[in-house]
C-alpha cells in the first residue's frame, strides 16, 4: 500500500476473525488505509458491518481467546501487532485513546469522576495527587462541565447521559493522545446533545492537532465534520473519499442507499424513504460475489459471480468497490434492466424477494 | 417554554384523542416535587399523526404514559373517543386498552426475553381474553397485586431506606441471640437436612440464607447475597433510588416476619392463630411482591403460581417449628409433598389454558406478523434476542396491532435503530397507518424524523409545549427559538452545511424540580429579554394552525 507522507496510522490488510460455534466469522476482511497527523476520518456502515471490531483491532483491545487478527497496524512506524501487552498499555492513553458508545459502561460507577479523570494522569504523566486533581479540574472545564469543583466529587450516575460522555471525553483527552478513536460516541444521545458532543470533539481535535477516527452509522454525523469518509460493508471498505468528493460524486450503490434512507428536513412530510431492503450478509459464509448484491438495485449477473476489487476513481483519493458505479452509464442501464424485469419497482426500491 | 394556554386546541372539530391541561408530578427521592409535565394540551384527529419532539428529559415519555394511564396523571383531562380516561377505574381502563396501544424505544428489552415470538405477539390477546372469560383469574389477581405493590413501593421508598438498616440490625441481633441458644440452633439445622426441602426452588435459597445468617459472618453474607445481586439486577431496569427502596422494603418486611416469629412461639390459643394469620399475610405478600417487583408486573404468569405455593410452604414452616421432634419431621415432609402436588396441578392447569389460547390466537398472530413483513414460519418459536433491532421493532409493532387498536402511541420507536433500519420502520408505520386507519402519536428527539411522519408537530420543552403546527411551517418558518435550535442540531448529510457554525443550544435542561420562572426556556434562550423571566408566554396563533408560546417569536417586530 502506498504510504502517505506523514502518516500517523497505517493499517494494512487487517483481518479479524472470530471462532464461533457456527464457524469462522470474518468480521473485518482486508481493510487497508492510512491516516495523517491531525486529520479526521469518518467510518460509516450499518450495524454489524465491522466498524467496532475494526476499531478495537486497531487499538488491539480485543481479547485473545477465539479471535484471530492478521495484517499490520503501524502507529508512528511501530507495528502494534508485534507489541507486547506491556508496551501496548503504555500507548493507551498518552498515544492513542478510545471512546465508546455507552458512556456509563466505560465509567466505573463507584469511583468519583474526578478520580477517574485524574487516574490516567497519575499513571502516565507521573503527576502527584494534587497536580492530577487540578489538571482534572481544568479538563472538566474544557469539556464544558459547569461547576467542575463540585462535580469532581460526584459519581457517574449523578450526571446526565451527555455529561457522562463529556467526562469520558475528558478521560480520553487527559494524556494528550495523538489518535482518538470514537466509536459511535453519540448514538445513545439525543440530537441536541449529539451536536454538542460532536462540536466538542471537533474543537478539541483542532486545539490539540489530534487525529480522529469517528465511527457512526449515520452519514449525516460525519458529513460536515470529518476530512474523509470510509464506508464499510460486510467487514470491507466499499468506498473511501474526501468528504466533499464523496457527496458530490458517490460511486458505491451502498453509500447512495445509506444516504437515501436518512429523512431529510427539506423533503415534504410523508415522503417515502428509500430503505435498504433485507439485512447485511451472514459473515460466516458470505455470498461469493459482491457482498451487497442481494440488496442492490443495480445488481447484475456479474455481481453475483465475482467480487469487485477496491479501485480508484478519477478523483485522487477516491476508492470504491463496484462494477456498476452510481452515475455511470453502465449503472443507468443496469437499473433500467432491473426495472424492466421487475426486480426493482418504479420508485427505485429493490423489490424484496422473500425466500 | 413555554407556555400555557389552549388556543391551539381545535374546538370545532371532534378529536379522537384530546389531552387538556395535563399535569404529571412525581415525588423525588428527596421528597420534592418533580414537575415532569405541567399543563400540556393537545388534540389528535382521527387518522392524523401527531409528532411530539423535544430533548430527552423534557417529558415526552411521561406524557405518553399518562395518556395510557400508567401511572395516572396528577391532573388534567384525557379523552379518547369522548371517554374521559382519567375517571376510569383500573378495570374499565383495561377494557379500553385494545383501542389504545403503545410501542417503545428499545425493541428487544421491551419484549419478554423468555417468551417465544408467538406468545410475545399474542400477549395482548391473552390478557384480553382472560379479562373476557375470567378463565385465568388467578393470574390476573397476581398481576393486580403486583401493581399494588409497585404503587406501595414507590410511595414508601423513603421510609424504607431509613428502615432498612434498622431492620437489618435488629435481625442480626436476634439471630445472634437465637444462635447462642443451642437447642434452637439444632432446630434450624435440622431443616437443612430434610430432603423434602428440595421441592420447590425458592425454598432452597431461603433455607440456605437462613442457615448462613445464623452467625454474624453469615449475616454479612446474607447482606451481600441478597442485597447486592438484587440491587445490581434491578438497577438495570429501574433507577438507583428505586432499587434501594425496593431492597429496603424487602429487608424490613423480612425482619418484621422474623421478629414476629420470635414472640409467636410463646403464645397459645387465639393469639397463636391470630399471629399465624398475620404471618400468612406478611410472608405471602413479601414473597409475591419480591418476585413481581423486580419484573414487569403485567408479566406475572406461571411464576406467580410458584410463588403462591412457596407462600404456603413458608407458612407451614413457621407453623411446624412450634411442633416437637418427630412430629415436626413428619408434618414437614407431608406438607412439602402436598405443596409439590399442588404446584404441579396448578401449573398444569395453567399450561393447558395457555395451549388453548395459543391455538385460538394463531391465525391472528400470523396475520399481524405478515402485515409487518416478518417471515412467519421461521419466527414463531424463536425468542426476541434472536432477532436484530429492526426485526424486534417489527415484532413490537405486530404486537401493538393485534387487538386492532385505533390509537398507537410510539415512544421513540426508531431512536435505537440504524438509519437504514429506521427508514424501514418509518415506512412500515406509514403503511400500517394507511392499512388499518390508525391514529398515531409519534415521539422522537429528531425533528427530521418527526417531520417525515407527522401531519402536525408539537415541540415540547420541560413539560410544556412551545410550538405547534404543520410540519412544513415548523421547518420553513420556526417561530420559537427552541424549535430553531432543534433544527440546527439535526445532523445533515450535506458537507456544504457547516455544522460548526450552526447555532447550538447551550448547557443542560434545567431541573424539573425547580423550573425557571416565566418562560421555562429563558435560561438557555438566545433571545431572552427581561419580560421572559416574569411573565409566562401564552399560546398565540402566528399563522393558520401554527401556534407558538413565546414573547418574541421569530416573526415578531423585535426580531425583524
Ligand atoms: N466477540 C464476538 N464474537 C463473535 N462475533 C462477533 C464478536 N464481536 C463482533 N462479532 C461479529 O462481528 C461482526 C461485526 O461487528 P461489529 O460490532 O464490528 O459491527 P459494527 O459495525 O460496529 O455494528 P454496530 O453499528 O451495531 O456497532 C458482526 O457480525 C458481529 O456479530
Ligand atoms: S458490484 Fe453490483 S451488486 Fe455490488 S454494489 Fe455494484 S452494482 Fe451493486
Ligand atoms: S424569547 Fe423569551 S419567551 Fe421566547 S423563548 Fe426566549 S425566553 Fe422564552
Ligand atoms: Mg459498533
Amino acid at each position: 500500500m502506498k504510504v502517505a507522507e506523514d502518516a500517523l496510522l497505517e493499517v494494512d490488510n487487517l483481518r479479524t476473525q472470530f471462532d464461533t460455534p457456527g464457524g469462522l466469522l470474518t468480521a473485518v476482511d482486508g481493510v487497508s488505509f492510512s491516516l495523517s497527523k491531525g486529520k479526521s476520518l469518518g467510518v460509516v456502515g450499518e450495524s454489524g458491518s465491522g466498524k467496532s471490531v475494526m476499531s478495537r483491532s486497531i487499538m488491539r483491545l480485543l481479547p485473545k481467546v477465539n479471535i484471530q487478527t492478521e495484517g499490520t497496524v503501524r502507529f508512528k512506524s511501530r507495528n502494534l501487532m508485534e507489541l507486547a501487552p506491556r508496551d501496548l498499555r503504555k500507548l493507551w492513553g498518552p498515544e492513542m485513546a478510545m471512546i465508546f458508545q455507552d458512556p456509563l459502561g466505560s465509567l466505573n460507577p463507584v469511583v468519583k469522576v474526578g478520580k477517574q479523570v485524574a487516574e490516567g494522569l497519575r499513571v502516565h504523566s507521573g503527576f502527584s495527587k494534587k497536580e492530577a486533581r487540578s489538571e482534572a479540574l481544568k479538563l472538566l472545564r474544557e469539556v464544558g462541565i459547569s461547576e467542575p469543583e463540585r462535580r469532581l466529587d460526584e459519581y457517574p450516575h449523578q450526571f446526565s447521559g451527555g455529561m457522562r460522555q463529556r467526562i469520558v471525553i475528558a478521560i480520553a483527552l487527559a494524556c494528550q493522545p495523538d489518535l482518538l478513536i470514537a466509536d459511535e460516541p453519540t448514538t445513545a444521545l439525543d440530537v441536541t446533545v449529539q451536536a454538542q458532543i460532536l462540536d466538542l470533539i471537533e474543537e478539541q481535535r483542532n486545539q490539540r492537532n489530534m487525529s480522529l477516527i469517528l465511527v457512526t452509522h449515520d452519514l449525516g454525523v460525519v458529513a460536515g465534520r470529518t476530512d474523509e469518509i470510509m464506508v464499510m460493508y460486510a467487514g470491507r471498505i466499499v468506498e473511501r473519499a474526501p468528504t466533499k468528493v464523496l457527496f458530490a460524486n458517490m460511486k458505491m450503490p451502498y453509500t447512495e442507499a445509506l444516504l437515501e434512507s436518512i429523512p431529510k428536513l427539506e423533503r415534504p412530510s410523508h415522503s417515502h424513504l428509500l430503505s435498504i431492503p433485507g439485512q447485511p450478509p451472514n459473515m460466516i459464509d458470505a455470498p461469493r460475489g459482491c457482498k451487497f448484491a442481494p440488496r442492490c438495485k443495480y445488481v447484475q449477473d456479474r455481481c453475483v459471480e465475482e467480487e469487485p476489487e477496491l479501485i480508484s476513481a478519477a478523483t485522487p483519493g477516491h476508492l470504491y468497490r463496484c462494477f456498476f458505479p452510481v452515475g455511470s452509464a453502465e449503472s443507468a442501464d443496469a437499473l433500467a434492466r432491473n426495472m424492466a424485469n421487475g426486480k426493482v419497482d418504479e420508485s427505485g426500491s429493490r423489490v424484496h424477494i422473500r425466500t | 417554554m413555554a407556555g400555557s394556554g389552549n388556543l391551539h386546541l381545535r374546538e370545532q372539530e371532534k378529536p379522537l384523542l384530546r389531552v387538556e391541561d395535563l399535569v404529571v408530578n412525581f415525588l423525588s427521592a428527596g421528597g420534592e416535587t418533580v414537575q415532569a409535565v405541567s399543563g400540556f394540551s393537545i388534540d389528535v384527529l382521527e387518522g392524523e399523526t401527531l409528532g411530539l419532539v423535544g430533548e430527552s428529559g423534557c417529558g415526552k415519555s411521561t406524557t405518553a404514559r399518562a395518556i395510557i394511564q400508567s401511572p395516572k396523571p396528577t391532573a388534567g383531562s384525557i379523552q379518547l373517543d369522548g371517554v374521559e380516561l382519567t375517571e376510569l377505574d383500573d378495570e374499565e381502563m383495561r377494557r379500553t386498552r385494545p383501542i389504545l396501544q403503545m410501542i417503545f424505544q428499545d425493541p428487544i428489552s421491551s419484549l419478554n426475553p423468555r417468551r417465544t415470538i408467538r406468545d410475545v405477539v399474542a400477549e395482548p390477546l391473552y390478557v384480553w381474553w382472560e379479562e373476557e372469560t375470567g378463565r385465568l383469574a388467578i393470574a390476573s389477581w397476581f398481576e393486580k397485586t403486583g401493581n399494588l405493590f409497585q404503587k406501595i413501593s414507590s410511595k414508601f421508598s423513603r421510609p424504607a431506606r431509613i428502615l432498612a438498616p434498622l431492620a437489618w440490625l435488629s435481625l442480626i441481633f436476634w439471630l445472634v441471640s437465637e444462635a447462642s441458644d443451642e437447642r434452637s440452633l439444632e432446630t434450624w439445622l435440622s431443616w437443612l437436612k430434610t430432603p423434602a426441602q428440595f421441592i420447590g426452588f425458592p425454598v432452597l435459597f431461603i433455607l440456605a440464607a437462613m442457615a448462613a445468617a445464623l452467625s454474624v459472618v453469615g449475616a454479612v453474607w446474607l447482606v451481600l447475597a441478597v442485597i447486592l445481586p438484587f440491587g445490581v439486577i434491578s438497577g438495570k431496569f429501574g433507577s438507583v433510588t428505586n432499587t434501594v427502596g425496593l431492597t429496603g422494603l424487602f429487608t424490613s418486611l423480612f425482619a418484621v416476619v422474623f421478629l414476629f416469629f420470635r414472640t409467636w412461639s410463646s403464645l397459645g390459643g387465639v393469639a397463636h392463630w391470630l399471629s399465624s394469620g398475620i404471618l400468612l399475610l406478611a410472608v405471602g405478600f413479601l414473597a409475591v411482591w419480591s418476585l413481581l417487583a423486580c419484573r414487569e408486573p403485567s408479566r406475572a404468569g406461571s411464576s406467580a403460581l410458584a410463588v403462591l405455593v412457596f407462600m404456603l410452604f413458608a407458612i407451614q414452616v413457621f407453623y411446624i417449628v412450634g411442633l416437637d421432634g418427630n412430629t415436626k419431621l413428619a408434618v414437614f415432609s407431608l406438607s412439602a409433598a402436598v405443596d409439590g402436588i399442588l404446584y404441579w396441578l396448578i401449573a398444569r392447569r395453567y399450561k393447558l389454558a395457555r395451549a388453548q389460547m395459543r391455538q385460538r390466537a394463531e391465525p391472528e398472530v400470523k396475520r399481524v406478523l405478515e402485515a409487518v413483513g416478518m417471515e412467519v414460519e421461521g419466527s414463531l418459536e424463536r425468542k426476541p434476542h434472536e432477532f436484530s433491532g429492526g426485526q424486534a421493532q417489527r415484532i413490537s409493532i405486530a404486537r401493538a396491532l393485534i387487538l386492532n387498536p385505533k390509537v398507537v402511541i410510539c415512544d421513540e420507536p426508531v431512536s435505537a435503530l440504524d438509519v437504514s433500519v429506521q427508514a424501514q420502520i418509518l415506512n412500515l408505520l406509514e403503511d400500517m397507518k394507511a392499512a388499518y386507519g390508525l391514529t398515531l402519536v409519534f415521539i422522537a428527539h429528531d425533528l427530521a424524523v418527526v417531520k417525515n411522519i407527522s401531519d402536525r408537530v408539537a415541540v415540547m420543552y420541560l413539560g410544556k409545549i412551545c410550538e405547534v403546527g404543520p410540519p412544513e411551517l415548523l421547518y420553513s418558518a420556526p417561530q420559537h427559538p427552541y424549535t430553531r435550535l432543534l433544527i440546527d442540531a439535526i445532523p445533515r448529510p450535506d458537507p456544504e452545511f457547516d455544522q460548526r457554525n450552526a447555532v447550538r443550544i447551550e448547557g443542560e435542561l434545567p431541573s424539573p424540580l425547580a423550573p425557571p420562572s416565566g418562560c421555562r426556556f429563558r435560561t438557555r434562550c438566545p433571545n431572552v429579554q427581561a419580560k421572559c423571566s416574569t411573565e409566562e408566554p401564552q399560546m398565540k396563533e402566528v399563522a393558520s394552525g401554527h401556534y407558538v408560546a413565546c414573547h418574541y417569536p421569530a416573526d415578531s417586530e423585535l426580531n425583524q
